[in-house]
Order: structure tokens, then sequence, then C-alpha cells
């Protein structure tokens, strides 16, 4: 972030005192937001401008690096295998962390987790041999998860609507393999990552009916990374299509079996929820600290600007959503951490809650800073068109909303 | 009709497939390492497991236990036969668990001496394929 380049003597703050909704954490978690809010300080606030100037394909593997050291691309992996062995709540804490600085940072992280997130699910010691240590080792390895379509979105999200999906990427049984065709779009760390967990029909099945996880090496011939997406933020992670021409895919790459990559989807999703809502709400928390400082050196009429009853109104209502939201995503999170299945109903209301508040707050904040908030040296713009990204990806409000009446309409039986 | 026909039957099929696992080391070492218990609920017969690196007990622990893992019988059957893959029981929510989830992720893995010997185990006590 361009720190420097502020006008006007203004100097934005680079952290916050406000971490409610997670005073009982364990010391090991206290102790590890500590460790990663020192990483992003040192490696990711001093070239966030950079990162969002850059044009759209390239990627930062100095940060990447940096990561990856520090353990962000191995945060789940079990400690067997070399990983930290967090569960959502740590995922959860580092990505709040890294999106109060640069949510497109946090999400490189997040992707290669959440590629990683079947293989944990599957319980398959094999499977897991193969891919996970690899995280483990001297270079950074990205991971990726293939699943939006440019015909096929919510369509592949929603178990009632796969039957409607139209053009989804086909795979052919071909003795012991599979063979893979067709086209990925919109997908984080594609043109970089050594794996996808990618999601395909089998072949005859109507519509996604036949959804099927794969774990698929993206160096096999006939995998094509395709255009990179021109974003409008969370500009720092690079997104792109993934086109596939007869890729042959071992049948034992399979995750959770043939015709079952929609409850595998589904699982991945309500664990990663969680760890979206985080970085929304550390969008919010980004945004609101420029704004809180800002507050605190601008005057006018005699006295900074939090002294004015109008504005004081607008910071007490940003910090209560950012708390709430906060509150929300850590029960989610300690929710996912401790039960299986997945809970589904936690994840989308803490999504659905912290995706509107990142929205409200940095326009809010933005508001606040007058025509400051509108230049790029300040760096409340790019708050801005992030807060708008986490509305779209792993569920949007619509989606959620219908993951959140569907829970409250079910009669539960867990009663152990 | 259930393939357990009594709870005292699924009792010494579990508790048997149980002490196997205990006798194998890696399955083992990860309970004493991670101080991991497993307090397994079956139902349709009604059974109850207490497992840690010191044994199998039979019913309910007088402390809870690290993991819960909630099924039926018929369900364990399907799984440990190899005919329910877990990813699916899990997600389809046939099998629950409640506990650390980091530490269930760690542990699965090391059930693979239960369903290689399971068949085997459930036949001996007369549980038909």
């Amino acid at each position: 972030m361009n720190h420097d380049h502020a006008v006007d003597g203004f100097s934005v703050a680079t952290r916050t005192p406000l971490f409610s909704g997670s005073d009982n954490l364990p010391e090991d978690i206290d102790l590890f937001r500590a460790a990663i809010r020192d990483f992003v300080d040192e490696h990711v606030r001093p070239r966030v401008d950079d990162n969002d100037r850059a044009p759209a394909e390239d990627m930062d593997w100095e940060l990447v690096r940096a990561g990856h050291d520090m353990g962000l691309l191995r945060l789940v992996v079990p400690t067997e295998y070399g990983g930290l062995g967090r569960g959502v709540v740590g995922v959860a804490v580092a990505l709040e962390e890294i999106a109060a600085a640069c949510a497109g940072t946090a999400l490189i992280f997040g992707a290669t987790l959440l590629g990683q997130a079947p293989l944990l699910l599957s319980g398959d010691p094999q499977l897991q041999a193969r891919f996970l240590p690899m995280f483990a080792g001297d270079e950074p390895v990205l991971a990726c998860n293939a699943i939006t379509e440019d015909a096929a979105g919510c369509d592949l999200l929603i178990p009632e609507n796969a039957v409607h999906a139209v053009g989804v990427v086909t795979a052919r049984r071909s003795g012991d393999h599979y063979v893979l065709i067709g086209r990925k779009r919109f997908i984080t760390n594609a043109r970089f990552a050594d794996f996808g967990c990618v999601y395909a029909n089998i072949e005859g099945h109507p519509g996604a009916t036949g959804l099927t996880a794969f774990m698929v090496p993206l160096d096999e011939p006939g995998v094509e990374r395709g255009p990179v997406a021109d974003k409008m933020g969370y500009r720092a992670c690079v997104g792109s299509e993934l086109i596939f021409h007869d890729v042959r895919v071992p049948a034992e790459n399979v995750v959770g079996g043939e015709g079952n990559g929609m409850l595998i989807n589904v699982q991945q999703m309500n664990m990663a929820r969680a760890t979206v809502a985080a970085i929304s709400t550390g969008v919010a928390r980004g945004a609101f600290e420029l704004a809180r400082t800002f507050c605190a050196e601008r005057e006018q009429g005699g006295a900074p600007l939090y002294q004015h009853q109008f504005t004081a109104r607008k910071l007490a209502e940003m910090t209560a959503k950012i708390d709430a939201s906060r509150l929300l995503y850590m029960h989610a999170a300690e929710s996912a951490d401790n039960q299986l299945p997945a809970p589904s109903y936690e994840p989308a209301v803490a999504k659905l809650f912290a995706d509107r508040i990142a929205i409200e707050v940095a326009q809010e904040a933005m508001s606040v800073m007058g025509a400051r908030g509108y230049l790029r040296s300040y760096a409340m713009e790019k708050f801005v068109r992030d807060s708008f990204g986490a509305r779209i990806y792993e569920g949007t409000p619509e989606v959620l909303a219908l993951a959140i009446t569907e829970a409250l309409y079910t009669e539960s039986d867990d009663d152990f | 009709m259930s393939t357990y026909v009594s709870s005292e039957q699924a009792q010494s099929v579990f508790t048997e497939l149980f002490t196997i696992l205990l006798d194998d080391d890696d399955f083992r070492s990860t309970l004493q390492k991670s101080r991991l218990s497993l307090h397994l609920i079956q139902h349709h017969p009604d059974m109850e497991l207490y497992v840690t690196a010191d044994g199998v007990q039979p019913g309910r622990p007088a402390v809870p236990a690290a993991i819960r893992m909630k099924m039926s019988c018929d369900t364990a059957h399907a799984l440990w036969a190899g005919n329910l893959l877990m990813p699916l029981a899990v997600a389809t929510g046939r099998v629950r668990i409640k506990g650390s989830i980091s530490k269930v992720l760690e542990f699965v893995p090391r059930l693979q001496p239960a369903f290689d010997r399971y068949s085997e185990v459930a036949a001996s006590h007369g549980v038909a394929a």
C-alpha cells in the first residue's frame, strides 16, 4: 500500500485494537494471529498498491514465497505431511488479518486451501500421500478448486438445480481412467496451480447430476491455462479459465466416488464459507481503520471529525457491524471445526452478513473521508472495489438464502 | 431387515474390530500422541463403545470423548465392508461426527486395518455379508 503517497500530512493506520468475538480463543490461535499480523505488516502491506496496479495476469511470487515460508499454503494440511494442521478457526483468523490489508492476497492462500479440502474430506490415505506433501516442500505450490463454468454457476452449487446445468465439463470413463473435456471459468490460481480439484459430470447424466470431484495434476497433457479475468478488485490473485482437451485422469483420483461431486462440494463450501466471511470482515476492518485514523486527524469546525455527532454515529455503526461479523464467522468456524457433516446454517449466515457489511462499511468509510476517499493514493477505493468480491464467490446472497431457509425448515436430528 | 440381529452381536463385532485396530502401531500411536478418545454410538440395534489407546470398553464413557461418531449399524456395516465411502457417508449425514475435525481428519486414514478385516470379523460373529 502506498502509505507514502498520502497527501496533506495524512497518515494511515496499520492495525486496529478491535478484536471482539475472539476474546476466548485458545492461546495458540492468539499467538498465531499475532504472527500473521507481523507477516502482513512486513510482506503484504508494502506491496498492496503495486499488486493492485499490476497487470491482471501478474502474480507476486515473492509474496507467495513469503506466505509459503509462513505456512499459509499448508495451514490445513495434517502435521504428518508437514502441514500446520489448523482448522477452520485458524484459517479464518489468518485470512481476516491478510484481507484487512489485501483481500486478493488472502484469496491466493484461501483458494489453495479450498483445493486441498476434498483431499482431507476423502479420508483416503493414498490420495493424501500423493498430493499433500508437495505443500510442505521448499518451493511454494498453489492449488485451485475448479467448479464454476460459463453457463453454470449456481447450478453446480444447488443440488436441486443440477438437472438444469448446461455445458458442464464432461468426464468419460475409459478403462482405468476418465477423460475430461470442457472449460472452467473464473478459477482463482488456475493459471499457476500444480493441481486442481475439478468437478466434471459423468457422461450420460443429465445436467450436472453425475457431478464428480477429480484431483487433477495440471501438468497433464491436454490441460490448457486459459485467458485471465481482468477483475475490478482482488487484483493480487489471478483468476482464469482452465480448459480440458481430452485430459486423462486415473480413476483413483476420484474423491468420494463417482456421481457424488455435489455432496463433496456442499461439504467443501460449508467449511469454506466461514473463512470467506472472515475475508469480508477483514475488508470491512481495513476500510474502517483508514476512516478511523482519518477522523482522528482531520479537523473541521475546530474539532476532529470523530467528535462531530454525525460522523461519530457512522464510526460507531461501522465498528458494531465489524464486531458482529467477526462474532458470526468465529461461531461458524468453531461449528465447522467440531462437526461433520459441516454445518450449513452458521457459515451461510456468517457469509451473508459479512459480505453485506463489507460493502456497507467500505462505502461509509469512503464517504467520511470525502474527496480523499476517492483518491487512489489513500487506498480506500481499493477496499470499495474489493468489498464486492466475496459477494460473488462461494455463494451469492441468493444461494446463501436458500441454504439458510432450508436449514430453518428442516428438523434437526442432531441429538448427540 | 437389519444386518445386525442384536446389540450383543454388534457389540462383539465392533469391540473385536477396534481391538484389532489398537494392535496396529500407527493407529494406537495416533490415539496416544493426540490424546484421542472415541465414543462410537450406533443404533438399530443400539450399541456404544469407548475407545482409547488403553483399550475398548462397552457403553457410554464417564467423561465425554474427544470424538463422537454416530451411525446406524447398517451404515457401519456398509462403511466397514467397503460398500459406502466415508466422505459420502459424512456428506449425506449417515455418519455424524462431533469433536475436533482436524483430529478426525488425521485419524480416519488410520482406520484402514479395520476395513481390511471387517468382513472376516463380522462373518465370525454370524453377520451375513
